[in-house]
């Protein structure tokens, strides 16, 4: 893994975690469990010995006390029992270390003549206290047990097992961390490939090496990534048959075309000879060779863009002077009013003029004759914005101008092949434009030609020594 | 007028109604349907333009035209099949003078046989220009660079001639378009580009360093003085 793929890693934290968790909850669980028995067990033995001893010391007491209560002390001082002796006249120790206070709640149990128990805390030792009536009387005799070995034994056992689970959260932090690196490098493995696959090297596989959930996932990753490879390169098979067609077809149709061609602009020559009942069917004939050429033209350029064969040729180019010189040239200096200023930029000249051509001769088809045609920069791009007043174009057909043989009106026959609009933004994409249009039903269309200006300059294009008069020797 | 010009066309539709507009228009048309003919059709009869399909069966229209450079000055249009840019270049790199699209309508035609016939006559009223060590005649049609004659076609010496009047003076690719090859507007201006090699390759003493012809970055050629 040499790139980490996802660098939050959430997914190979959060399963640490939750072992960690789970080992945590399950060991504490047992070391808690297990402590409470132990303590328990003890603490029970414990209880149940002194028990013992007390009920065995009762049946003793009588007799040692009817000769005196000092008799009685002492021989229990004897024999290392500790005592306390609560008589009306007040509470008297065996051993001055085991006096503790008798609890009031123990004394009044005893007092009604129970054998009762409680642990005290005599300053920072474990006691278990057990108290009795001595039989006939009325005197409370208390046995007084330590207990701190055992509650040592436990705070030891406590100990070692805090630790142990400490021991066993760490290393199952560690272990977590291992396995869940491990069972996650697959998917960081395949995230991988999938986004190899997305930049499009369509021959990414995952590896195939373990029997688990893992390798049929990236075997199935891999029938998916076939799949979609083969998917593809059948598509692309079929775009590139269907643009091979297209070149083929419009290749064909050229040599017929030529001739059509030539012989229409023979007859067109000619008319003025022909006698009247031919002479409108020839007229006719030069126009439909007209349509049929430029379809063929706009057929074979769209085919010479989808096999990207289109190259530019960049050069010095002064937008407003191509403009006025294309409309010149069309001869609709009457029809399109250009305005603006002056922009110098490097540019394929020819494409341009092609494109301009294309939206102001649109505009005059279909926007009432006339056009305005403006010429600017904005920020780091120029603009030719061609305006008519038509009719507009309904928003609904907007997304669908640029494609190819798309007609707003079907039922209008216009002169146009429908491909026009098309190669005018193949064109302004080739050279890192781009085109705009906004429209109005009833108010009229816009087209917003975008070019990057890499030169911009005040005023005309490079300075070019001035045009010299006539031929002469 | 009664220019002859020699049309090699293979197909019989284009080359019948070329060959008619072209009589019209007062040339006497000779035709040929493949390379092999129509190179031999060059070479042996008096002919003063040809006109040259690209797609040729037998030999193919860049071969003839640069077998008939071997020999002959004579100008040479080509027709080219718009969608192979390609052929533009290799056609005026085989030595064409100039190019027509297919399809065409006849008076483009005719303009353009005219262009390059105007281009290759001679023009007696004219002196001797001479630049450094060129000298053009005009009349003659000979170029000679210190004494060696160069052999230049129509449309290069024209281009030379062109810019050798005005030494000094950068000559935009339109500038050059419209006076040498009588483009008015928009020619394709590696006519000029293409024309420009390979008049270098003739003229200078390291075309790869050219010395005579300049370029003028992002505007066009000069003519040095020296």
């Amino acid at each position: 893994m040499s790139k980490r793929p996802v660098p939050t890693g959430r997914l190979r934290r959060r399963l640490t975690i939750a072992f960690v968790l789970v080992a945590g909850i399950a060991s504490g669980a047992l070391a808690l469990g297990s402590f409470l028995l132990v303590r328990q067990a003890r603490l029970s033995d414990s209880l149940d010995a002194a028990k013992a001893e007390a009920r065995f010391d009762l049946v003793l007491a009588p007799g040692l006390i009817q000769i005196s209560p000092q008799n009685l002390l002492g021989s229990f001082r004897q024999n290392r029992v500790n005592i306390v002796l609560v008589t009306r006249g007040g509470a008297l120790p065996s051993n001055s270390n085991f006096n503790p206070p008798i609890p009031r709640g123990l004394r009044s149990l005893v007092g009604s003549g129970q054998l009762a128990y409680q642990r005290v805390m005599d300053g920072r030792r474990h006691l278990l206290v057990i108290g009795g009536l001595i039989p006939g009387s009325k005197d409370e005799l208390y046995f007084v047990f330590p207990e701190d070995r055992i509650q040592r034994d436990l705070a030891q056992l406590r100990n070692i097992l805090l630790v142990g689970w400490g021991v066993v959260v760490i290393l199952a932090g560690l272990v977590g961390r291992l396995l869940a690196r491990r069972t996650l490098d697959p998917v960081a493995k395949a995230s991988q490939a999938a986004r190899s696959m997305a930049e499009g090297i369509l021959a990414t596989r995952l590896p195939v090496t373990k029997q688990d959930e893992f390798g049929a996932w990236a075997a199935s990753f891999n029938e998916m990534a076939e799949a979609l490879e083969a998917k593809i390169a059948a598509l692309q098979e079929a775009q590139a048959r269907e643009r091979r067609f297209t070149s083929d077809v419009s290749h064909e149709l050229r040599t017929p075309l030529t001739a059509l061609v030539g012989e229409a602009s023979l007859l067109a020559e000619n008319l003025e000879r022909m006698p009247p009942e031919v002479r409108r069917p020839a007229e006719l004939l030069i126009q439909d060779v007209a349509r049929l050429r430029r379809l063929v033209d706009e057929l074979m350029e769209i085919s010479r863009f989808d096999a990207g064969r289109e190259s530019i040729q960049v050069d010095s180019v002064d937008l407003m002077a191509l403009i006025q010189a294309a409309v010149r040239a069309r001869g609709w200096d009457q029809q399109v009013e250009v305005s603006g200023e002056d922009v110098a930029l490097r540019s394929d000249r020819r494409r341009l003029e092609r494109i301009v051509a294309n939206l102001m001769g649109n505009a005059l088809e279909h926007g009432g004759g006339r056009c305005r045609v403006s010429v600017g920069i904005n920020g780091q791009r120029a603009f030719v914005e061609v305006t008519d007043r038509g009719q507009g174009i309904p928003s609904e057909h907007l997304p669908h101008l640029f494609d190819r043989f798309f007609k707003a009106d079907p039922s209008r026959r216009g002169t146009g092949s429908g491909l026009g609009l098309a190669i005018a933004m193949e064109n302004a994409r080739l050279l890192g434009g781009d085109i705009e249009v906004w429209s109005e039903v009833g108010t009229g269309t816009r087209f917003t030609l975008l070019l990057p200006v890499m030169e911009s300059l005040p005023g005309r294009a490079p300075a070019v020594s001035p045009q010299h008069e006539s031929e002469a020797p | 007028m009664d220019e002859r010009v020699l049309l090699v066309e293979d197909d019989a539709s284009i080359r019948e109604v070329a060959a008619m507009g072209l009589k019209q228009a007062g040339f006497r048309v000779t035709t040929a349907v493949d390379g092999r003919d129509g190179l031999m059709r060059a070479l042996q009869e008096p002919v003063d333009v040809v006109i040259l399909d690209v797609m040729l069966p037998s030999l193919d229209g860049f071969e003839v035209c640069r077998e008939i450079r071997k020999q002959s000055r004579v100008p040479i249009l080509m027709l080219t099949a718009r969608t192979d840019t390609v052929d533009v270049v290799v056609g005026l790199e085989s030595g064409a003078d100039d190019y027509v699209t297919k399809p065409f309508e006849m008076p483009e035609l005719v303009a353009r046989v005219r262009a390059v016939l105007r281009r290759s006559s001679s023009q007696p009223e004219e002196t001797t220009v001479s630049v450094g060590g060129l000298e053009l005649d005009p009349a003659s049609f000979i170029a000679t660079k210190d004494g060696r004659e160069l052999s230049l076609t129509a449309t290069e010496f024209r281009l030379l001639l062109e810019m050798a009047r005005r030494p000094g003076q950068v000559f935009t690719r339109e500038m050059l378009l419209d006076r040498v090859w009588n483009y008015d507007y928009l020619g394709d201006s590696r006519l000029v580009d293409v024309a420009i090699q390979r008049l270098r390759a003739k003229v200078e003493d390291d075309p790869a360093h050219p010395r005579v012809i300049t370029t003028v970055r992002g505007v066009g050629y000069r003519l040095e003085r020296r």
